[in-house]
């Protein structure tokens, strides 16, 4: 081959029409709480994904970093198990063994100087022995205490050499005044596009499916207002209790574990405004103006919950104050519903019902758009009795899809109309498998790409939301337990739609 | 794991192949919830020879591409003009749903006349609204009735060139349809692995002058014809060594290392083809460039 200067001036030609495959830069992922449960349950088995996949840089390190004593091996054999008791893939011993050799063990707390050096002069071997490009993604899976002493650790020892990005695990904060203190020392090392916070539910296909329905199809985005749609509903409902974490939940309880974060990203993706562009900023800055028009809704649109004891698929289950760990006397809630109001041009005066809460009847996560009523139908009140409203219905999981309910006739003489439901199930439709929100997160965490992870004035709307809520709190001491294990949560909440003459949908 | 459940008959009306897949469907919502998913038509000319083959390469397919899947088998010289039907609808469960979508496919031989006027056949069996693909086996018989009228109701027209003889003149008249339907190619589909893999090798590749391809024919054709088009440079002469599957690329006398990953199944890259909605414009100058 000869020597051509000028072709080494241009775009390369050959890439043109090839699949873009979203394959990062060299880089080492940092995990510190590396022998916890989100390691072994989220991370290591999207990692593993991934590499199936071959959509890791082909220069790659993983460095587990967490208290525990071990090493490489003892690392290597945990994560093996993790992989093939969570992984949605087979395992492959193939993949394995590459992956796992990319593998390394530093056991520090941070709280000694040795540790910080430990790390540091493993990171700068590989380097240079895997040609890292001093390219690093620091993942705090830690509890948010530790989150100080490790950013002061990072921060320091920040260099000029390739990239560095932070992945930041909820909750961020307890409240609007310790997320400020939080950004404030993350900011004190880190720009804000080098700081990535993830809301897991940000990663779900069907909560970017959101996006897709509304922007990609012409037929929604008119009636998406107050015009057409009379209220929203959304539902984060949990099957399961605390799961051993009372000493997370109880400081954190269902506003701050559910609400400040995963709930109100959904109700931001629902009514914000199209963005001029899919890009970072574009779309953080539509759902941050939704945000900011969040009504602070006053005490009596605001209803809080506690489980007692009930039967959960067909088990019984104890009450919320029987759990290991939980006062006797605890008055953290496992269960708020709220009325909220968006206060802009599109969606004012249209309700946003919205609940949360653990031990409820089974597993959904959904986002109701219930459209007002047809308003002359032409029947015979007999006729239509069983017609209810059109409701779109985005499954965020299970049954991942939408489904339109709108009315049909039975068929037979006469004209008896029936509610029926159009599904789009996505399993159904692509047969591809979903990949895990974190497959997508950590990717796009190592390509730079902050879309799916939430900006500091979101996290910040978001605390001022909760934090005037709490507020309200302060004042009254409801009646906990209010609602059994295995039911739909406490009675006022019923109360909260029976008000406006609507209820909560039919399960 | 998919459950079937079958209709076949001897000198049908199409209205009758309707019915069935009705009742079919029936059927396979009796036990459990089932929806008739559909994202495309896939048509597949198969002539005598290649119906094992066909059957092969669809298996699998259907759970990625819930389909209606419509096999045509001409047999122009039997004595009749009739059609034989066999049709069969699957039924998947959905992994955790509790319920289950069903697929669909026809089988129509075509006897006599009838294999000459095959679009009038499929025009009455298309899903409304959804793509049509449609892919031939075999080199497709250039100029001919059947192909053209296909192609007319086809919006892409897959290919293999793999299993064309006399190559690269069969291109020129592939090249024709390209203004009429947008057109993949099962055999391009397997060099992207290494199209990629060449493509890291810029800008050093720019000056290449020979390129020595160990695969087939049609693999090192398309190869060839790609680095023409794509470095401007008409003039890089090919020499081709015979394999059954694309083994080695040389550029002037050097061999380029092995592309990382494993080469796709054949499935995966008939599936891959699939999610493709317009023309390739990279494989369309690749092509010309090897007929010019």
């Amino acid at each position: 081959m000869t020597e051509t200067a000028p072709a080494q001036q241009e775009e390369n030609p050959l890439a043109d029409g090839l699949a873009l495959r979203r394959t990062p830069d060299p880089c080492a992922l940092v995990i510190f709480g590396a022998s916890g449960d989100l390691t072994h349950k989220k991370l290591m088995p999207a990692l593993y994904a991934l590499a199936v996949r071959r959509l890791l840089p082909e220069h790659f390190a993983i460095v587990g970093v967490a208290r525990t004593d071990g090493d490489d091996a003892t690392f290597r054999k945990d994560m093996q198990g993790a992989v093939q008791q969570h992984a949605r893939d087979p395992f492959r011993q193939d993949v394995w063994d590459e992956l796992a050799a990319q593998l390394h063990w530093v056991t520090t707390d941070f709280a000694d100087t040795g540790g910080e050096d430990t790390l540091h002069k493993l990171i700068e071997k590989l380097d240079e022995e895997e040609q890292l490009g001093g390219n690093r993604v620091f993942y705090l899976a830690v509890p948010p205490p530790a989150f100080p002493t490790i950013v002061d650790a990072l921060g320091k020892r920040k260099d000029e050499k390739g990239w560095t990005r932070l992945v930041v695990e909820k909750p961020f904060g307890h409240d609007l005044e310790s997320a400020k203190q939080l950004t404030a020392k993350l900011l004190e090392y880190f720009s804000e596009d080098e700081i990535f916070r993830i809301d897991h539910y940000l990663g779900k296909e069907t909560v970017q499916n959101m996006l897709a329905l509304r922007f990609a199809n012409g037929i929604f985005e008119p009636i998406w207002n107050r015009q057409f749609v009379d209220h929203v509903q959304i539902t984060v409902a949990e099957s399961i209790g605390i799961e051993g974490r009372a000493g997370y939940y109880e400081q954190a309880g269902a506003v701050r574990d559910i609400f400040q974060n995963h709930l109100l990203q959904l109700l931001a993706l629902t009514a914000m405004e199209p963005p001029i562009e899919f890009t970072a900023d574009a779309v953080h800055n539509e759902k941050v103006k939704v945000l900011r028009a969040l009504h602070t809704p006053g005490p009596k649109s605001v209803v809080r919950g506690q489980y007692g004891r009930g039967f959960v698929e067909g088990e019984e289950v104890a009450a919320y104050r029987e759990e290991e760990g939980v006062a006797p006397d605890s008055m953290t809630e496992t269960y708020v519903a709220a009325k909220l109001y968006v206060d802009n041009w599109r969606w004012a005066d249209t309700p946003f019902y919205v609940r949360m809460g653990k031990r409820l009847a089974r597993r959904e996560t959904t986002i109701a758009i219930q459209f007002k009523r047809a308003p002359h139908p032409p029947f015979e009140e007999t006729a239509s009795e069983g017609l209810r409203p059109n409701v779109l219905l985005v499954h965020v999981q299970p049954d991942e899809g939408v489904s339109l309910a709108i009315g049909a006739k039975v068929p037979g003489q006469g004209m008896t109309i029936r509610t029926v439901h159009m599904d789009f199930l996505y399993g159904g439709a692509f047969r591809t498998g979903m990949p895990d929100a974190y497959e997508r997160l950590i990717l796009d965490a190592m390509l730079g790409d902050s879309t799916l992870f939430t900006r500091t004035d979101e996290v910040e709307e978001q605390w001022t939301l909760v934090d005037a809520i709490v507020a309200g709190w302060e004042r009254d001491r409801p009646a906990f337990p209010n609602y059994p294990a295995g039911s739909w949560g406490p009675p006022s909440a019923d109360d909260l739609l029976h008000r406006d003459g609507r209820s909560w949908r039919r399960h | 794991m998919a459950t079937a459940l079958s209709w076949q008959k001897e000198d049908v009306r199409l209205a009758d192949v309707e019915a069935a897949l009705a009742e079919l469907r029936g059927e396979a919502a009796a036990d459990a919830p089932s929806m008739r998913t559909s994202v495309m038509t896939h048509i597949a000319w198969v002539p005598h020879g290649w119906r094992e083959k066909a059957r092969a390469a669809l298996e699998g397919m259907a759970e990625r591409h819930p389909s209606r899947t419509i096999l045509l088998f001409p047999e122009p010289d039997a004595g009749t003009s009739t059609i034989d039907a066999r049709a069969m609808v699957e039924r998947w469960e959905v992994p955790d749903t509790g319920r289950g979508i069903v697929t669909e496919t026809i089988e129509l031989t075509l006897h006599g006349r009838r294999a000459k006027a095959p679009a009038s056949i499929v025009e009455e069996l298309l899903v409304s609204d959804l793509p049509v693909f449609l892919r031939w086996r075999g080199e497709p018989p250039w100029g001919a009735t059947e192909l053209e009228q296909l192609v007319g109701v086809t919006d892409r027209l897959i290919v293999d060139s793999t299993e064309w003889d006399d190559l690269p003149y069969p291109y020129r008249r592939l090249a024709e349809l390209f203004p009429r339907c947008a057109a993949s190619d099962i055999a391009w589909a397997r060099t992207s692995r290494w199209r990629a893999h060449l493509a890291t090798l810029w800008p050093e590749i720019a000056g290449v002058g020979t390129v020595r391809v160990r695969g087939t024919a049609a693999q090192a054709w398309l190869l060839c014809g790609w680095l023409r088009s794509r470095l401007g440079q008409p003039e890089i002469e090919l020499e081709h060594e015979e394999a059954e599957t694309l083994e080695g690329v040389s550029l002037d006398g050097n061999a380029v290392p092995l592309p990382p990953g494993d080469p796709p199944a054949p499935s995966d890259v008939l599936s891959d083809e699939l999610e493709r909605f317009t023309p390739d414009p990279v494989y369309e100058a690749a092509v010309l460039a090897v007929t010019s």
